[in-house]
């Protein structure tokens, strides 16, 4: 830990860190000093003038360096010559702050005066009006009356659009560059910026399409006045209706702090819906920020294509029933099936859904024919071993750590995992780059390797290989094994990008055991607080998904099963030669995503979904669920961080939770009454059967405590009004490694898949179409196009320019893209991007259309 | 008992000078009392002399209401489709008067002087629904020479929701 | 007198390299090589040579910021001169461009830097093209890039145009600038000693400071503390400008000339144009607040004027006559203060813009008693809040002339036309 000072604000005692600003510092005894450009997750700048203070040191002899005291024996102060700004200055030992003198109060209202003079008074119809920290401190520090002739304010825009996302008011805007400096240090997008000097000083954006980031609906949130408003909430509600709610971003393994304010309507019909989503303080998780497909893509749970009421396949057509008829008839056939049914379920329901689902199979069908319906990447058992401790933090990351990410775009796959790492970067942590193309980390990688296509896996063992030998190779490899057993902290990412689900299973164990050499001090980098795996799961509740066993040959709590059941694989080619009769899907739909084709041979289907999906389109029966919107449940991230989200809205149509669908069919089955809620199925079926949940409940997971820097009290300097997390912290269960050591993993053999003449891999978008973002309007102009992407050699050898349309035929399907030759692709090798999800290295054939 | 007749005929002539004055009484619902000035009746929404509505949809009588009575959702106008000046106006406007105290707390708050107490009086429904007062309900007629919103503006002649800003008198 | 910096006018083409090196040119880098870096900082430390740009930061000190080790280090010329009344460097730089090279190049060497950049204001393209042909010369005779005359030290010299903003002249904003940032300053610490240009340790001088500091080395520090006053050593180039019969740039001894000779001397200004009375004059520029009659017997020097609270500055001496408008001219000061404000901070981006269009106000004749009191409320509330030095220049024509020439405001304020109520 850095060193403590003692400082005195207003006279109150207090020590802090050293480094830390007097703003930041005086919080923390509830000293609110206040502020416009400060931002205590920005680097201080000073530009507003509303947090000048009277900052006082003791005095010092000149030549004896003693401490000069006044006559009752209390040090003398010099209060210097004038006010200093209090986000600026660092703390330093003995300072005195005064922040309620005569001067400083009038310095406030000096500068709120000030910034009145430009600033529209048309609060009635701006969306911050009641939340905006312009208001709050002109309230509490203005004069009231201001000597400004308010004919000549300023005229300018009202409406400009930044993007498709962020609407800038010109007039509105009181150029403290926290828009500004959010997007070059947080985000590293530097899209928008100043242009002009002196009072015509105003943002623009300098990309095409402009404001291309993904956070740019961060800065609507840290915006102190109405300058920057986001699409979706424009003109939405005023913030005093709005009823926030606590969440769980639905996308994504990091598992973002959401909150959600919804309001009932009578522009739709007088439900409750979600007006916006904005981000809930959480510093072990996403901190303050969250993506823009975060907070736009809710609107899937509104959609007007929701399913509503159950319908049953008769006379070949699905027609609407009611429940009892619906989950009679599913009952009847599964239990009529019995072992030989089949289950396949999607990564993103919560836990209590999937624990239900495979109890439902194991204890009520007495089968183990359960699996993910796509499982891309494996190691959720290995993650369980040496998965990053319980009690780490990313931010704690930095000198002397390494972080390693394998074969992972995070940028795409996990903004707020890529965010972290980079801020960790730059505090000085080593980062280890492995990937087989350029992606957005590179530039801040220490060591960068871009190993040859299929290669990846052979990497990693290699680099397993050297640090075991420790040799102090000084090839490349070599420097990065030394590195990463000398480190004091090692958090390794790893994804499957190009890669099978075997070569993921081999990569997990490969970095397991290279997390496990222990160096020089007998240390290694498991069971340690901020060491260990983590997983880039694909979806929000993978790690979930595995933890509660949805898995053939692992039952919850990762404990293995006699007769493992079928995988995903084998239950889909059971279908297809009549072997599996019987198949439940939950949430997922693999007729969609080519990895079902149509019904097969199937005697019964059952989807239970929230859209008519593909899959649903062929069922005997579909069960309308409730999104996460609707009601209460938990996800495990992939930090194996478990977070309850609440229920915002009211159920649409008939839908019922996941949950109690299958309680519900259990019944029916003779299997236990259905809970009467969801936190009695994560009490007495998750916490009772899931070793590693044993400890928690509902409410050990909403636990909260003070966070710093605290950017969600009443105060509202900071912007927003969600930010302040009520409603829990989570809690992350404990791997193995922490309670004992564990064993070497055992690595298998795997063959790489092969590669034709110009290998092709699939890369992630963050805005890859889909069935839930596709229903957001709001992100649609955004949305990731089918591209090619081709290296200029390549490109020339087949000669294919940047927009041409092309066709490639992957797993025999044929995909129609547009080309685009740039940098993103190495020689070699062709990506293409926006659209689903293929494994491995493709075999494809590309042609011009 | 003279005393009595005495008193008995000054009670008569009381009655009988009344036969000749103005009946105070009015022939409700026939014949209508004239309001005071300041009485407070039903809301009206006003509309500028060009027929633009003057409610900018702020929500602020909403806010100001004791009795959780007024409901308001905006939306925003375009030039080719302008109900207010500036940005905002009110997609829905509803009051539920069963719920209204008649306080004007609402007219206090409002920033454009838009919504104004009355002088109607005659409030009674058959069910609670029609007791909800919806925005083309409360709104005033279109004024003579002004034109029905939704309107086709010019650009910039309405951009902003309070028209001239003027120094505290 | 011989000059010191102003050369040219005693010695012909000393703009070409050869005709500076035959006069003694470059032979204080000589002596600098001989000396060692830390004897040339300690030299320059002992002549107290205060900064001439307008703060009077002694340059040894600045020097002596720099951290010692291995990594880059810059030297940046601060030649973006836009205070007005000021066109001191553009002259030194344009007639006697190879003292300030050298000047740069014995501070390189001292503190350990290997590149310099020349940081000018975009208007003197002309007299940057006259440098830029000096820089040639000291290229092509190894005055200039490798392992300068065999000295084993090497040193890269740049010249660089700002896009003509007067807050360039800060010299925060200034590195601002030449990264390629908006002309902002910022808030120091750090300072630029600490982490300047490209986040590494800089020296940030004036054209005229370095143009001093090859005649320390070549004389000794004894010979400079022995020119001028206790406070202010040396000798000092004073831009006359305004009502005087003749303005031009002048050399002078700091203490030995007062204002008064300055304006009325035979070898300076030659009295008043058209020999109309004194008004008032401004001693440095738009910055420094205005000085009346009873300051002319006041001398040059940084501590001159401090009876009078007023200061040198740049020197940069605009002379006003009798005739002048003070409520005007403050409107024109004013007026540039605020076209100039960066608009970083808010009390110098709102203030300056109020304070103009307070002056505008009074100059038409529409102005009231109050709006004095106004003017002179703005002004004191953008004092000590801004974030650079800017803000507060800006405030002090307004409360000097507010000050000195009330009666002006006054009539100004009386004769006004009440505007009709509306």
């Amino acid at each position: 830990m850095s060193d403590l000072v003692t400082i005195f604000v207003d006279g109150i005692e207090l020590q802090v860190e050293q480094g830390a600003t007097v703003v930041d510092a005086s919080k923390r005894v509830d000293v609110d000093i206040p502020v416009f450009c400060h931002h205590p997750k920005l680097e201080p700048v000073g530009m507003c003038r509303m947090c000048l203070v009277e900052i006082g040191m003791p005095m010092r002899d000149r030549a004896t360096g003693e401490p000069v005291l006044e006559e009752d024996g209390s040090p003398q102060i010099n209060w210097g010559r004038g006010l200093q700004t209090g986000c600026t200055v660092r703390v330093a030992d003995g300072m005195r702050v005064r922040t309620t003198t005569d001067v400083v109060d009038e310095a406030r209202e000096n500068v709120i005066e000030f910034l009145l003079t430009s600033h529209p008074l048309d609060c009635p119809i701006c969306d911050k009006g009641g939340e905006c920290p312009l208001q709050n401190l002109t309230m509490a520090h203005g004069l009231g009356e201001s000597a400004f002739d308010f004919d000549s304010k300023m005229q300018n825009e009202k409406h400009v659009p930044l993007g498709e996302l962020i609407f800038l008011d010109r007039e509105r805007c009181i150029q403290c560059a926290r828009c500004t400096r959010f997007q070059d240090e947080i985000a590293d997008d530097p899209v928008i910026g100043f242009h002009n000097r002196g009072r015509a000083l105003e943002i623009v954006t300098l990309s095409d399409p402009g404001f291309d980031s993904y956070w740019s609906g961060n800065t609507t949130d840290i915006c102190p006045v109405g300058a920057l408003t986001t699409a979706d909430f424009r003109f939405g509600a005023r913030p005093w209706e709005l009823i926030p709610v606590a969440s769980i971003s639905p996308h994504g393994p990091e598992g973002a702090n959401i909150t959600m304010s919804t309001r009932q309507e009578a522009k739709s019909g007088g439900r409750v819906v979600i007006k916006r989503i904005m981000p809930r303080q959480n510093e072990l998780v996403n901190e303050i920020w969250i993506s823009d497909h975060t907070r736009f893509v809710h609107h899937f749970a509104d959609a007007a294509d929701r399913l509503t009421k159950p319908l049953i396949r008769k006379g070949g057509v699905l027609v609407e029933t009611d429940w009892d008829t619906a989950l009679t008839t599913v009952a009847e056939k599964l239990q009529a099936a019995g072992s030989s049914a089949a289950g396949l379920s999607g990564d993103r329901p919560s836990n209590e859904d999937l624990f239900a689902f495979q109890k439902l199979f194991r204890q009520g069908l007495k089968s183990h024919h359960i699996d993910l319906a796509a499982s891309r990447i494996a190691g959720g058992d290995v993650t369980a071993q040496v998965g990053i401790a319980s009690g780490s933090n990313l931010l704690d990351l930095g000198r002397g750590d390494v972080i390693v990410v394998v074969a992972s775009d995070l940028h795409e796959e996990a903004p707020i995992w890529w965010l972290r790492v980079k801020q960790a970067a730059e505090r000085g942590a080593q980062l280890v780059v492995l990937n087989v193309r350029p992606t957005r980390l590179d530039k801040f990688a220490t060591h960068l390797v871009h190993y040859p296509v299929g290669e990846a896996v052979a990497t990693v063992r290699q680099l397993l290989g050297a640090a075991q030998i420790s040799d102090g190779a000084s090839d490349q490899i070599g420097k990065i094994a030394e590195a990463i057993v000398g480190a004091t902290n090692v958090v390794a990412f790893y994804g499957y990008e190009g890669l099978t689900y075997a070569e993921t299973d081999v990569l997990a164990k490969s970095l397991a055991n290279l997390l496990q050499v222990k160096n020089s001090d007998g240390h290694s980098h498991v069971g340690r607080v901020n060491n260990g795996l983590i997983a880039v799961w694909p979806h929000n509740n993978t790690q979930g998904a595995w933890d509660m066993g949805i898995h053939p040959a692992l039952a919850p709590g990762y404990q293995s099963v006699d007769q493992p059941g079928r995988s995903a694989a084998e239950i889909y080619s059971g279908v297809q030669d009549g072997t599996v009769q019987t198949l439940f899907v939950m949430a997922a739909d693999p007729v969609g995503d080519g990895l079902m084709n149509g019904r097969g041979l199937l005697d019964f289907l059952v989807v239970q979904e929230l859209f008519l999906t593909e899959t649903a389109k062929v069922a005997d029966v579909v069960l309308p669920a409730q999104s996460w919107a609707e009601r209460d449940g938990t996800f495990t991230n992939g930090e194996r961080r478990v977070q309850r989200y609440y229920p915002a809205i009211q159920p649409v149509g008939e839908s019922r939770p996941d949950w109690q669908i299958i309680e519900q069919i259990g019944h029916k089955m003779g299997l236990d009454k259905p809970h009467f809620a969801a936190s009695l199925v994560f009490k007495k079926g998750i916490a009772a059967g899931v070793p590693q949940y044993s400890d928690m409940d509902y409410r050990s997971i909403a636990k909260v405590e003070k966070q710093y820097p605290d950017v969600g009290g009443e105060d509202l300097y900071y912007g927003g009004t969600s930010y302040e997390n009520k409603h829990g912290l989570g809690q992350q269960w404990t791997s193995a490694a922490e309670s004992g050591d564990v064993a070497m993993f055992t690595v298998p053999d795997v063959t790489p898949s092969a590669a034709g003449a110009l290998p092709v891999i699939r890369t992630a978008a963050l805005y890859t179409p889909g069935t839930l973002i596709n229903r957001s309007d709001v992100l649609s102009p955004r949305m990731a196009q089918p591209t090619l992407h081709l290296h200029a050699a390549d490109a020339d050898r087949l000669s294919i320019a940047t927009g041409d349309a092309v066709i490639v035929s992957v797993n025999g399907q044929s995909l129609q893209l547009s080309a685009h030759v740039n940098g993103a692709a190495p020689q070699g090798l062709a990506l293409i991007n926006g659209v689903s999800y293929a494994a491995g290295v493709l075999d494809a054939k590309i042609e011009t259309a | 008992m003279i005393d009595g007749i005495v008193e008995l005929l000054r009670g008569m002539g009381i009655t009988l000078s009344h036969l000749f004055k103005k009946p105070v009484t009015y022939q409700y619902p026939e014949e209508k009392r004239p309001v005071r000035y300041r009485f407070k009746g039903r809301h009206e929404l006003k509309r500028y002399d060009n027929g633009l509505e003057k409610c900018i949809g702020c929500s602020l009588c909403a806010a100001a209401c004791p009795a959780d009575a007024i409901f308001v959702e905006a939306s925003e106008n375009t030039d080719a489709e302008r109900f207010s000046p500036g940005e905002r106006y009110a997609s829905t406007y509803e009051i539920n008067m069963l719920r209204c105290i008649f306080c004007g707390f609402c007219e206090d708050a409002c920033p454009t002087e838009a919504i104004v107490l009355e002088d109607k009086y005659e409030l009674s429904f058959y069910d609670r629904a029609s007791a909800i007062y919806t925005k083309e309900m409360l709104i005033v007629p279109v004024p003579e020479g002004g034109q029905d919103t939704p309107q086709i503006t010019e650009p910039g002649m309405f951009d902003r929701s309070i028209p001239d800003m003027e120094n505290p008198k | 007198m011989t000059h010191i910096i102003l050369r040219h006018h005693d010695v012909e083409n000393i703009h070409e390299l050869s005709v500076y090196q035959a006069n003694g040119g470059y032979e204080g880098l000589k002596k600098a090589f001989s000396l060692g870096p830390k004897a040339v900082i300690d030299e320059v430390k002992k002549a107290v040579v205060r900064g001439r740009g307008g703060a009077g930061f002694p340059a040894g000190l600045k020097w002596g910021f720099i951290p010692g080790g291995d990594m880059q280090k810059y030297i940046v010329i601060n030649t973006d001169e836009s205070e007005t009344g000021t066109f001191k460097d553009r002259e030194i730089l344009e007639k006697n461009p190879h003292q300030v090279i050298e000047g740069a190049l014995i501070a390189a060497y001292a503190v350990g830097a290997t590149k310099i950049y020349n940081y000018w204001r975009g208007e003197y393209m002309d007299a940057a093209y006259a440098c830029e042909k000096a820089i040639k010369d000291c290229y092509a005779s190894g005055l200039l890039g490798e392992n300068i005359l065999g000295s084993g030290f090497s040193c890269d010299f740049y010249n660089h145009f700002g896009a003509g903003a007067y807050i360039c002249g800060e010299e925060t904003a200034l590195l601002n600038s030449l990264m390629g940032d908006l002309g902002q300053p910022w808030s120091k610490p750090p300072f630029p000693a600490q982490e300047g240009l490209y986040g590494k340790p800089t020296v940030v001088n004036n054209v005229e400071t370095l143009a001093n500091i090859a005649p320390i080395l070549v004389n000794g520090a004894d010979w400079y503390v022995g020119l001028g006053t206790d406070q202010s050593n040396g000798i000092k180039v004073v831009c006359l400008s305004g009502h005087v019969n003749r303005p031009g740039n002048y050399e002078i001894e700091m203490g030995k000339v007062t204002y008064h000779q300055l304006i009325y001397g035979e070898e300076y200004g030659q009295g008043m144009r058209d020999d109309k009375g004194f008004k008032a004059l401004l001693p440095s520029g738009g910055s420094g607040p205005v000085v009346t009659a009873d300051a002319l017997d006041a001398d040059v020097s940084f501590e001159g004027l401090n009876p009078f609270g007023s200061m040198m500055g740049s020197a940069s001496i605009i002379v006003m006559d009798e005739d002048t408008d003070m409520v005007w001219a403050t409107e024109k000061m004013t007026h540039f203060f605020k076209h100039e404000s960066c608009g970083k901070c808010t009390p110098c981006r709102e203030g300056t813009f109020w304070l103009e269009k307070l002056l505008i106000k009074i100059n038409k004749g529409r102005g009231t008693q109050e709006d004095i009191q106004k003017l002179e409320r703005v002004a004191t509330q953008i004092q000590g809040k801004c974030l650079c030095a800017l803000g507060e220049f800006a405030t002090s024509p307004v409360l000097s002339t507010i000050k000195h020439f009330m009666d002006e405001y006054k009539a100004k304020v009386n004769t006004a036309v009440p505007v009709p109520a509306d």
